[in-house]
């Protein structure tokens, strides 16, 4: 959600900003996990309404982002299957693989339908028999149930012609190996609003317990955001930190059993590869063997090789916070939202299309 | 070629410097959206693909007239004369064509426009989605002195006339499957409405917000003028059904696409005339003044969120792909 609403009044936020900047009386830095929160605090300008001891840095919440080469190759490599449609979210379409796109296989012929729900990819199923589909799945918990959803209701029509590309990843696995290490140095979480509808709070806990690392779940709204940092300051100050949830109207503190239920009905939970990240365990969701008929994996033999990334691209420490965009080599010259050469340059939720986008040339200051 | 290059952002512009290199170029094309040409007389094209052919708010038909209208309208030119070309699908149905176009020739009625000139071709199955319409219209000047980005200067006001992106919400909304209460396109000859400002002296230039919406239009108006634009959020009428599109797909408003909706900008002091004027047609009964031309910050647009922060506005880059989560 970009939360472009007039409900969020300048006097609040100024109100949070000048609590910010008291709170904050040493550097901390910060890491927003959810790429929505990273196109949020961009959209809405809150940079700009930040003490100078607060730093943020974009966290590897970004679905695309986060995909690793050898997946996105994986999922390429469907396009030069006959009879077959791929269905797809938006946001997989402009990623570069090794030498071609999505879009590019498309305007070769390959048949390419970009879809913003499983559902439409099990109709694309059902609607042509005839045909194959392989959806992509891609994207966190708050995608995830809605694949494995799906998947039930494939094996319960019988379905023969819908299969997924299972990417689907787990967040509070990556967290903890950004936590744990020492080159980041973090201080906070600002943990992702929609991931924890469905996993709650409980999965975070091992964060402030074992790491010491300050959380805060929050909304959308610049509200929301700058709440949320506030939190995470306080924590911060008074060296108590825990996994807050300011997000409360959407988060349930128990997180959405029965989406996690579906989850469990059909995945299993495997070592997956991340970019920047490295293979991080328990990180992915495959299917379970009894749903293999419905695994592009097991049915086409598609296989997911270890791929290096695009040369000097320095996505994977751009996800990992140890960098911001501007500072690697290939943005804004090689790289750009036109001619991306990594994801983080592709997805609308990357950090460097954000940078790019809207702090390019320094933000204007606004005169009153 | 892919369907980026058509998305009305910085591929688009580069798709349009390629062509323009194989001709010896023309000191007429000035990159606005109609030629001026001599004797007074104003000239565009413009082609037609929308899918699907018939939305909430208009269809192919109306579209492709008000299309042509507004590109004529918002450099000052009445509409006069149109050429029609229409490229149809084996087994498109007439009725179906008919259709559409009775509700071309509606507008051209209303605004006294004839139908001098067309050609039509069938071509097969699958080599063209359905119907494809293309339009060239020619108008004739109302205005002495011309309008454009080259007069823009620092103080004037920047006024938008509707919401923005209302268009291209409602065809993302069916593109994607949302139904969208109360979101309709914006479809509209702006001509009524535009000609009653064209006396404003203080009147620098106009555009209609299509491809790439209203933030392509303010980039492209600083680059060309070499001066900076700041527009606040919280003065932009916008409308909450496509902006509840827009939260859902993940794009960014002000790059919405609009067919009826005109960013105009005006001497400052000329401001609250020209907004009264326009504020008198029904068009544009939700116009706004949304913020200003300055000196700082040349060829940047700088927006003023509703939390009070600052951040620029960028055009988009290619086809709008609605995100993941």
């Amino acid at each position: 959600m970009q939360a472009l609403r007039p409900g969020d009044s300048r006097e609040r936020i100024e109100l949070l900003s000048k609590a910010l900047h008291k709170l904050a009386d040493r550097p901390i830095k910060v890491m927003e996990v959810c790429g929505t929160h990273t196109v949020s605090i961009f959209r809405q300008g809150l940079r700009a309404l930040l003490p100078e001891n607060c730093s943020l840095v974009s966290g590897p919440g970004c679905p695309v982002c986060v995909t690793s080469q050898g997946e996105i190759d994986a999922a390429l490599s469907l396009a030069e299957r006959e009879n077959t449609i791929i269905a797809t979210y938006g946001d997989m379409l402009r990623v570069p693989g090794t030498g071609t796109t999505l879009a590019e296989e498309r305007s070769r012929g390959a048949d390419v339908r970009v879809v913003t729900s499983a559902d439409q990819a099990l109709s694309l199923a059902l609607n042509d028999r005839t045909r194959s589909v392989v959806f992509l799945a891609v994207g966190f918990e708050t995608t995830a149930p809605a694949t494995a959803s799906v998947v039930l209701d494939a094996w319960r029509e019988g379905l023969h012609n819908f299969m997924v590309l299972g990417l689907h990843k787990s967040v509070p696995p990556a967290l903890g190996t950004l936590a744990s290490d020492t080159d980041m140095d973090l201080d906070a979480f600002l943990l992702p609003g929609h991931v924890s509808v469905i996993t709650g709070l409980a999965a975070y806990r091992f964060l402030p317990e074992r790491w010491e690392i300050a959380c805060a779940v929050a909304g959308f709204e610049a509200e929301g955001i700058m709440t949320a940092l506030v939190e995470v300051a306080r924590q911060i100050r008074i060296k108590r930190p825990r996994v807050a949830s300011l997000y409360s109207r959407a988060v349930r503190p128990e997180g959405n059993g029965a989406a996690r239920d579906v989850m469990d009905r059909v995945f299993t939970l495997g070592d997956a590869p991340w970019r920047g990240l490295g293979v991080i365990p328990s990180s992915g969701y495959f299917l379970k063997k009894e749903f293999a008929r419905f695994d592009a994996v097991e049915r086409l033999g598609v296989t997911v090789k270890e791929v290096p990334p695009p040369a000097g691209c320095r996505c994977g420490d751009v996800l990992k916070g140890l960098i911001d965009p501007p500072s690697c080599d290939l943005f804004g010259r090689s790289c750009t939202p036109v001619h991306p050469v990594g994801p983080c340059m592709v997805s609308t939720e990357g950090s460097c299309a954000a940078y790019y986008r809207f702090q390019k040339r320094g933000c204007p200051a606004w005169k009153d | 070629m892919s369907i980026g290059h058509g998305a009305g952002g910085s591929l688009t512009q580069e798709l349009i410097d390629l062509i323009k290199g194989s001709f010896d170029g023309s000191p007429l094309a000035d990159d606005e959206d109609c030629a001026i040409l001599p004797g007074g007389f104003a000239v565009t094209i413009d082609g037609y693909t929308v899918s699907p052919l018939s939305f909430e708010g208009g269809d192919i038909g109306k579209l492709s007239i008000c299309g042509s209208v507004n590109d004529l309208s918002v450099r000052g030119a009445k509409p006069l004369y149109l050429a029609l070309g229409v490229i149809a699908e084996e087994g498109f149905p007439v009725r179906e064509l008919l259709r559409y176009m009775e509700s071309a020739a509606s507008v051209c009625r209303s605004l006294g426009i004839e139908l001098v000139t067309g050609d039509s071709k069938v071509v097969p199955g699958g080599q063209a989605d359905g119907l494809f319409l293309s339009t060239c219209c020619l108008g004739r000047m109302e205005r002495e002195t011309p309008l454009g980005a080259d007069n823009l200067r620092p103080g004037d006001a920047v006024i938008v006339t509707c919401p923005p992106g209302l268009h291209g919400a409602t065809i993302a909304a069916h593109r994607y499957g949302l139904k969208v209460r109360g979101l309709s396109s914006d479809c509209a000859a702006l001509w009524p409405m535009l000609k009653n400002i064209l006396p404003v002296d203080g009147l620098r230039c106009m555009r209609d917000c299509t491809r790439g919406g209203l933030a392509t239009v303010l980039c492209e108006w600083s680059e060309k003028a070499r001066l900076g634009i700041e527009i606040d959020e919280s003065l932009i009428p916008w409308d909450e059904a496509a902006l509840s599109v827009c939260d859902i797909l993940g794009f960014e408003p002000l790059h919405m696409a609009g067919e009826g909706c005109a960013a105009v900008a005006v001497e400052g002091e000329e401001a609250q005339r020209t907004l009264a004027l326009l504020k008198e047609h029904d068009l544009g009964e939700k116009a706004s003044i949304i913020g200003r031309v300055t000196r700082e910050h040349p060829g940047l647009v700088g927006i003023r969120t509703y939390s009070g922060g600052t951040r620029l506005v960028d055009r988009p880059v290619g086809e709008l792909l609605p995100r993941i989560c």
